[in-house]
C-alpha cells in the first residue's frame, strides 16, 4: 500500500485513469464493468477486488492511492464528498474496518 | 525584463469549495478568511501573469509517461474537468494562458539542464479550480500552469524542486516581455488521499513545515523534509509540498511570511497558505 509501491503497469490502473477522462467509459463501468475489465486486461485478482470494491487489497495490487477514493466515488457517487457522504463512508467501511 | 512581484503557495483541497459547509463555522470563518488574505497579497502586488505549480493528480499524467514537470502552453484553459466538476463544485470558468513565457520557460530551463514536457492540452481539477476560485475569481489573470509528478515515484527530489524554483526564477526574470509575474505554487498541507490517515491531519508536521519556511533557510529546509517525512504526515497528498519547495528555490533565501493555518478533519486537508518576502 501507499505511493510508492505502485504499479504503475497494471492494467487496473489504466482503466482508472481513463475512466476518469471519459463519460462513454464511464457509463460502460456503470453499465458493462465485466466487459469494460476484460477489455483493458485485468487480471482474475484485479477483477475480483474491483468488482467487492476490496480496496485494501486494489492498493496491495500496485493500485496508485490516489484512485481509490476516485473508486469509491465512481460507485457511489463524487457530488458533496464530505466525510458522511457515501463516497467517503463506502472507503472508510473497505479501507479503515 | 519581467519581474517577479509575488511569491505564494496554498493549499487546494476540494472540500474547500465541494463541502466546506460540512466544516464547523470556526473553520469556514478561518478558512474564508486565509483565502482572502491571500487574495489581497496577491492583487495588491498587481500580477499580469502568474506561473503555477500543482500536482497532477492523476488527471493529465498518463501512468506510461509521467515527466516532473511540465508546462502549459496553450493560449486558452477550461475548467473543471467533466467529471470532477460535481466534486470541485466550481462554476465553469475559463482563463488566458501566456504561451509566449511558457514556451520561453520550457526553452530557457532545457538551456539549464531542466528537462520539462509541455501541452497545450491540460485538464484541470481542484489543483488550479480551487485557488483561483478565490484568488481571482473572475479569471482575470493569465495562468501559466506547471503540472508536476508529487505522487508517482520516483518523485522528483526536494533538492531538484529547489534547483528548477531557482532557474524558473531566473528564466521569468531574463523573459524580455516587460511582465509583472506571480509565482503561486499549490497543493498541500498534510492529507491522504487513498491511504489510512483519509480522516485525519497532521497538524505538528505542518506547523513544522510552516516554521521552516519562515526561516529562509532552503538549505535547512532541504535538510528536515524529506520525502519521507512527508509520506509519513499522509501518503499520497502531504507530497504534494514539493510544489511548494518550487516556490521555495524561486524565493531565494527570503523567508515566507505565514498567512494562514487551519488543520481542517472536515475538508482532509491542512489548509494553509504562505507569501514570501520579496522585499526587505
Amino acid at each position: 500500500m501507499g505511493i510508492m509501491q505502485t504499479d504503475k503497469t497494471l492494467p487496473c490502473n489504466r482503466l482508472i485513469f481513463e475512466v476518469r477522462r471519459e463519460a462513454r467509459l464511464r457509463q460502460r463501468f456503470q453499465g458493462d464493468l465485466e466487459g469494460l475489465m476484460r477489455e483493458y486486461g485485468l487480471s482474475e485478482e484485479e477483477k475480483q477486488a474491483l468488482r467487492q470494491v476490496d480496496l485494501k487489497r486494489l492498493g496491495d495490487l500496485g493500485v496508485h492511492p490516489y484512485f481509490l477514493p476516485q473508486v469509491t466515488r465512481l460507485f457511489r457517487g463524487a457530488r458533496h464528498n464530505h466525510n458522511e457522504s457515501e463516497a467517503a463512508q463506502l472507503y472508510a467501511e473497505k479501507m479503515l474496518k | 525584463m519581467a519581474e517577479i512581484v509575488s511569491i505564494i503557495a496554498l493549499a487546494h483541497a476540494p472540500g474547500a469549495t465541494g463541502w466546506l459547509d460540512k466544516a464547523p463555522p470556526h473553520e469556514q470563518e478561518a478558512l474564508l478568511e486565509g483565502y482572502a488574505r491571500m487574495a489581497g497579497r496577491l492583487r495588491a502586488a498587481r500580477p499580469e501573469v502568474i506561473v503555477g505549480i500543482a500536482n497532477d493528480h492523476l488527471l493529465n499524467f498518463r501512468l506510461d509517461n509521467i515527466p516532473d514537470w511540465c508546462v502549459g502552453t496553450a493560449a486558452r484553459w477550461r475548467g473543471p474537468a467533466e467529471w470532477f466538476r460535481d466534486w470541485v463544485n466550481v462554476p465553469d470558468y475559463e482563463v488566458a494562458g501566456h504561451p509566449e513565457l511558457a514556451r520561453t520557460i520550457v526553452r530557457d530551463c532545457a538551456r539549464k539542464g531542466i528537462n520539462l514536457a509541455f501541452s497545450d492540452k491540460l485538464e484541470f481539477d481542484d489543483n488550479w479550480s480551487v485557488p483561483l476560485k478565490f484568488l481571482t475569481p473572475e479569471h482575470d489573470v493569465p495562468l501559466v500552469p506547471i503540472h508536476m509528478n508529487c505522487v508517482v515515484p520516483p518523485l522528483p527530489e526536494p533538492a531538484r524542486c529547489v534547483e528548477f524554483g531557482r532557474a524558473l526564477a531566473e528564466v521569468i526574470r531574463a523573459w524580455p516581455g516587460k511582465a509583472r509575474v506571480a509565482i503561486m505554487a499549490t497543493g498541500g498541507l498534510s492529507h491522504d488521499p487513498g491511504g489510512p490517515k483519509y480522516f485525519a491531519v497532521d497538524e505538528a508536521f505542518d506547523r513544522r513545515f510552516l516554521d521552516l519556511l519562515g526561516t529562509g533557510d532552503a538549505a535547512h529546509v532541504l535538510r528536515e523534509v524529506t520525502i519521507e517525512k512527508m509520506i509519513a504526515a499522509g501518503d499520497g497528498g502531504t507530497v504534494e509540498l514539493l510544489a511548494w519547495l518550487v516556490a521555495l528555490g524561486a524565493a531565494g533565501s527570503r523567508p515566507a511570511e505565514p498567512v494562514f493555518y487551519v488543520p481542517s478533519v472536515p475538508l482532509r486537508c491542512g489548509m494553509g497558505g504562505v507569501d514570501w518576502k520579496l522585499t526587505s
